[in-house]
C-alpha cells in the first residue's frame, strides 16, 4: 500500500491519530467502524456513508454501519452479491478487486448501480487484512460532482488500515473466547464422545471451521477411526478409518506433523479416501496431530470448500494452524484424562467383582468344610458295631442340606456374573419403571401405590430386562415388608446438582436420572445400610428374588449407583442413579 | 482331660470340629470370634492346652491376635491356625510368632478332620513334654538352692 501521508492535512492527520487510539480502546469492532464512519463523513464533507462487511460463507456483503441521510430499514438490510463485473455496484467491485475506486460522476461510471437518488460522487476503499483478504468496504457519497479528491482517498485508506487492525484484534478476541469456551466445555465433558462433539461445535461456530473431523487411533494404534464430524462425513462415525500412514490424515498421525495445503489432490500423500467435500470443491486442507503424554492419539482436521469467486482467498493461515494445534493439544490432554478415569471406573468395577468372588469363595469353602465334617462322621458311624440308621440318615440329610446351600451360593455368583453382562440400548426410564410396576406390583394389595413420573427425562443407555428385574426386586421387597398394608412410592426425575455425589459418591460432572422406591415399612438400621447389598446377607430362601447384591451389581454395571437412605422405623428408601445420555 | 478351644465365626464349622474332637475324648469349648476367644482365654480358670483358631474373623489377622492372647495367658498353650485359603506368608508369620502349626480347611482330597485330630494330638504331646521339662528345671533349681 503506497503511503499517502504527505498529501494529508493537519486535521486529517489528527483524525487518523484519534482513530488509532480508538482502535485498541474500542470494546467492539462495530464501535470502531461506526466511529470511523461518523468522523470521516464530516471530514470529507460527504452526505452519506456506510461500511459493508464481507460474509465469507455466502459470498455477500452486508451493511454493518451507516451514517447520513436517507437510510431506511430496507436499505440497511440489503445484501450485495460480490461481483467484479460492470453494473453490479461500486462497493462490490471494490470488495472483489481489493482496490479503491473513486468517481466524480456516477452517471458516467460503468460499475455504478443506483441506490440512492441524490448521488453524484462516490468513493469506496477496501479494508484488507494481514492475509490480503478484503474484509469490508468503507463507502462515502456526495450529491456534488467531483467531491472527492486524492487526499480524501488517502484519508480513507489510512482509516481502512486502522479498521484492518480492528479486524485483527476482533479475530484474536474471538479466538480467545473460543479457547475459554473450549476449556470450560472440555473440563465438563463426562466422556469422550461428548467431548469431541463439543470441540467440533466450538470449532465450527466460533472459529468457523465448518467441515471439521476428529480421528482417534484405536487400541492397537494402527488404525485411525472417525470419532466425530460436523461435515457430511458424520454419518460414517465409527466406520470411516485410515491405516497409520495412509493418506494425508494417516501421514499426520504417523509423523506427528501438521499438513496445511491448498492443493490436496496433487500431494503425493493424498489418497482421497474419505472426503467431507468433493475433491474438486476442496480449496484447502488443514490437519494437526492430537497428542497426549502417551504419544500421538489422533488427528484433528478441517477442510474448506472453494468459493464461487476465483479472486477469493480462502485458504488456511498460519494463525488457523496454530489455533487448531492449540485445540488439538487441549483435546489430547482431556481424552487422556477421560481414558484414565475410565480405567479407574473399570478398576472399581473389577474391585466389586473381586469382592464378590472373595466372599463367594469364603462362604463356599466353609460350606464344603461342614459337608466334609458330616462325611467324616458318617465314615466313623459306619465303622461302629451298632446300627445307627437314624444317625446315618441325619448325616445324609445334613450333607444334602449343605450341598443345596452350596448350590444357592453358586447360583448367586452366577447371577452376579450374568447380571453384569449387559446388552445396552437407548431406553426411556419412565417406560421401564411403569412396566415394572404394572408387572410386579400385586393386583390386589393392602399396600397403596403412589407413582410420580417426571416427563421429558433424557434417555439412558440400559439393558431394559435387567433393570426391570432390579425394579421388581425393590417393589417385591417393599410389599413383603408391609404385609398388613402400607405405602410404596415410586418416582423418577433428574437428580439435583450434587445429589448423586453426596449420596453415592458419583462424579458431579455427569447428569443422572434418579429413581426412588420408598415405603412405610420397618426401614433399615444404620449399621446395615451398606451390608444389605452384600452377597449372602440374607438367605435367598424366597427363591424368586435376585437379592440386593445382584441389584447393586446390575446398577453398577450400568455405571450407576444404588443406596438406601431411609430412616429406621419410618420406612426404607432406595435411590437409584443412572447416567443420562446426551448431557 | 485335655482342654481345647475352637475359634471360628461360622457356626457350622464350630459344630463340625467340636463333634469330631469330642469323639477323641477332648474337653471342647468354642468361641465365635476374636473378642469372644480372648474373653474366654483371659477368663479361664485353667489355661487351655490347645487353641485352634480361624485366621480371618472380625479382622484379616484375628487369628494372630488370638495366638498372642493365648501365649500371654500361658506360654506353653499350643495354638493351631486354621484358614480357608493357604498363604505361605501368613503361615510363616504364624510360625514365627509361635504357633504350633497351620492347617488349611479346604485342601482337595484330604480329610482335614483326621488331619486336625492328629495335629491336636501332636500339640498335646509337645505341651506335656514342655511341662515335664519345666518341672525338671524347677526341681533342679530348688535342689541346688537348698544345697
Amino acid at each position: 500500500m503506497k503511503s499517502y501521508q504527505n498529501t494529508l492535512s493537519q486535521p486529517e492527520l489528527c483524525l487518523i491519530r484519534q482513530i488509532s487510539a480508538l482502535a485498541s480502546a474500542a470494546s467492539s469492532l462495530d464501535e470502531l467502524l461506526q466511529a470511523i464512519l461518523d468522523k470521516v463523513i464530516v471530514s470529507v464533507d460527504a452526505n452519506r456513508g456506510f461500511v459493508a462487511l464481507v460474509d465469507f460463507d455466502r459470498g455477500e456483503l452486508l451493511i454493518k454501519c451507516s451514517a447520513g441521510e436517507g437510510w431506511d430499514a430496507e436499505k440497511m438490510h440489503q445484501r450485495l452479491q460480490l461481483h467484479a463485473s460492470e453494473q453490479k455496484g461500486i462497493t462490490t467491485f471494490v470488495a472483489a478487486t481489493g482496490k479503491p475506486h473513486c468517481t466524480g460522476d456516477v452517471s458516467k461510471d460503468p460499475y455504478y448501480i443506483k441506490y440512492f437518488d441524490d448521488v453524484a460522487s462516490e468513493l469506496a476503499v477496501p479494508i484488507v487484512d494481514a492475509y490480503g483478504r478484503t474484509r469490508g468496504v468503507i463507502n462515502v457519497e456526495s450529491p456534488k460532482k467531483n467531491a472527492f479528491l486524492e487526499h480524501h482517498e488517502a484519508l480513507l485508506l489510512a482509516l481502512a488500515n486502522i479498521a484492518s487492525l480492528g479486524f485483527s484484534i476482533d479475530d484474536h478476541r474471538s479466538r480467545e473466547r473460543a479457547f475459554v469456551e473450549i476449556g470450560t466445555e472440555l473440563a465438563a465433558s463426562p466422556d469422550i464422545p461428548v467431548l469431541l462433539s463439543r470441540v467440533i461445535r466450538v470449532a465450527a461456530e466460533v472459529l468457523r471451521f465448518e467441515d471439521c473431523s476428529v480421528f482417534l487411533l484405536d487400541k492397537d494404534r494402527h488404525t485411525l477411526v472417525l470419532e466425530a464430524s460436523s461435515s457430511p462425513l458424520k454419518d460414517e462415525v465409527g466406520d470411516a478409518s485410515y491405516r497409520l500412514g495412509e493418506g494425508l490424515t494417516g501421514w499426520i498421525a504417523e509423523h506427528g506433523q501438521p499438513i496445511r495445503t491448498t492443493d490436496p489432490r496433487n500431494d503425493p500423500r493424498w489418497r482421497g479416501l474419505y472426503r467431507e467435500v468433493p475433491t474438486d470443491d476442496m480449496a484447502a486442507y488443514l490437519g494437526v496431530p492430537i497428542e497426549s503424554r502417551d504419544g500421538i492419539i489422533g488427528v484433528l482436521r478441517v477442510l474448506r470448500r472453494k468459493t464461487r469467486f476465483p479472486w477469493f482467498q480462502h485458504s488456511f493461515t498460519t494463525e488457523d494452524e496454530s489455533v487448531l494445534a492449540s485445540i488439538a493439544s487441549q483435546v489430547g490432554s482431556m481424552v487422556q484424562n477421560l481414558r484414565l478415569m475410565d480405567r479407574v471406573v473399570g478398576a472399581e468395577r473389577m474391585a466389586a467383582w473381586g469382592e464378590m468372588s472373595a466372599r463367594s469363595a469364603h462362604m463356599m469353602g466353609n460350606r464344603i468344610f461342614a459337608i466334609k465334617g458330616d462325611l467324616n462322621e458318617l465314615d466313623y458311624q459306619l465303622l461302629q458295631p451298632e446300627d445307627n440308621r437314624e444317625d446315618y440318615r441325619g448325616l445324609v440329610e445334613s450333607v444334602r442340606g449343605g450341598v443345596s446351600r452350596l448350590e444357592e451360593m453358586l447360583q448367586e455368583f452366577r447371577d452376579f456374573v450374568l447380571a453384569t453382562q449387559l446388552s445396552l440400548l437407548e431406553q426411556d426410564t419412565n417406560q421401564m419403571v411403569k412396566e415394572s410396576v404394572k408387572e410386579f406390583f400385586p393386583k390386589r394389595s393392602k399396600v397403596r401405590l403412589e407413582a410420580i413420573y417426571t416427563t421429558d427425562l433424557p434417555k439412558v443407555q440400559a439393558d431394559s430386562g435387567k433393570l426391570k428385574r432390579c425394579f421388581a426386586e425393590l417393589i417385591e421387597n417393599a410389599v413383603s415388608f408391609q404385609l398388613d398394608g402400607g405405602l410404596l412410592r415410586v418416582s423418577t426425575g433428574l437428580a439435583a446438582a450434587k445429589e448423586a455425589q453426596e449420596l453415592c459418591g458419583l462424579s458431579p460432572k455427569r447428569k443422572y436420572i434418579k429413581i426412588e422406591f420408598s415405603d412405610a415399612g420397618p426401614g433399615v438400621p444404620d449399621d446395615d445400610k451398606e451390608k444389605i447389598f452384600n452377597p449372602f446377607f440374607t438367605s435367598r430362601a424366597k427363591g424368586m428374588g435376585l437379592g440386593l447384591s445382584i441389584v447393586k451389581g446390575i446398577i453398577e454395571a450400568h455405571r450407576g449407583r444404588i443406596c438406601e437412605a431411609g430412616t429406621l422405623g419410618m420406612g426404607a428408601r432406595f435411590i437409584i442413579f443412572l447416567p443420562a445420555t446426551g448431557l | 482331660m485335655c482342654r481345647v478351644l475352637i475359634v471360628d465365626d461360622e457356626e457350622s464349622v464350630r459344630a463340625a470340629i467340636e463333634r469330631r474332637l469330642k469323639r477323641d475324648g477332648l474337653n471342647v469349648h468354642a468361641a465365635a470370634g476374636e473378642s469372644d476367644a480372648i474373653e474366654k482365654i483371659m477368663g479361664a480358670e485353667k489355661p487351655y492346652d490347645v487353641v485352634m483358631t480361624d485366621m480371618v474373623m472380625e479382622n484379616p489377622d484375628s487369628g494372630l491376635n488370638v495366638l498372642k492372647a493365648a501365649m500371654e495367658a500361658d506360654i506353653f498353650t499350643e495354638v493351631i491356625i486354621l484358614t480357608a485359603y493357604g498363604n505361605i506368608a501368613n503361615a510363616v508369620e504364624s510360625m514365627k510368632r509361635g504357633a504350633f502349626d497351620y492347617v488349611e480347611k479346604n485342601i482337595p482330597g484330604i480329610d482335614v478332620y483326621d488331619l486336625m485330630s492328629i495335629k491336636i494330638a501332636q500339640a498335646i504331646e509337645r505341651r506335656q513334654s514342655s511341662m515335664i521339662t519345666v518341672r525338671r528345671i524347677d526341681q533342679f533349681a530348688r535342689t541346688h538352692e537348698e544345697g
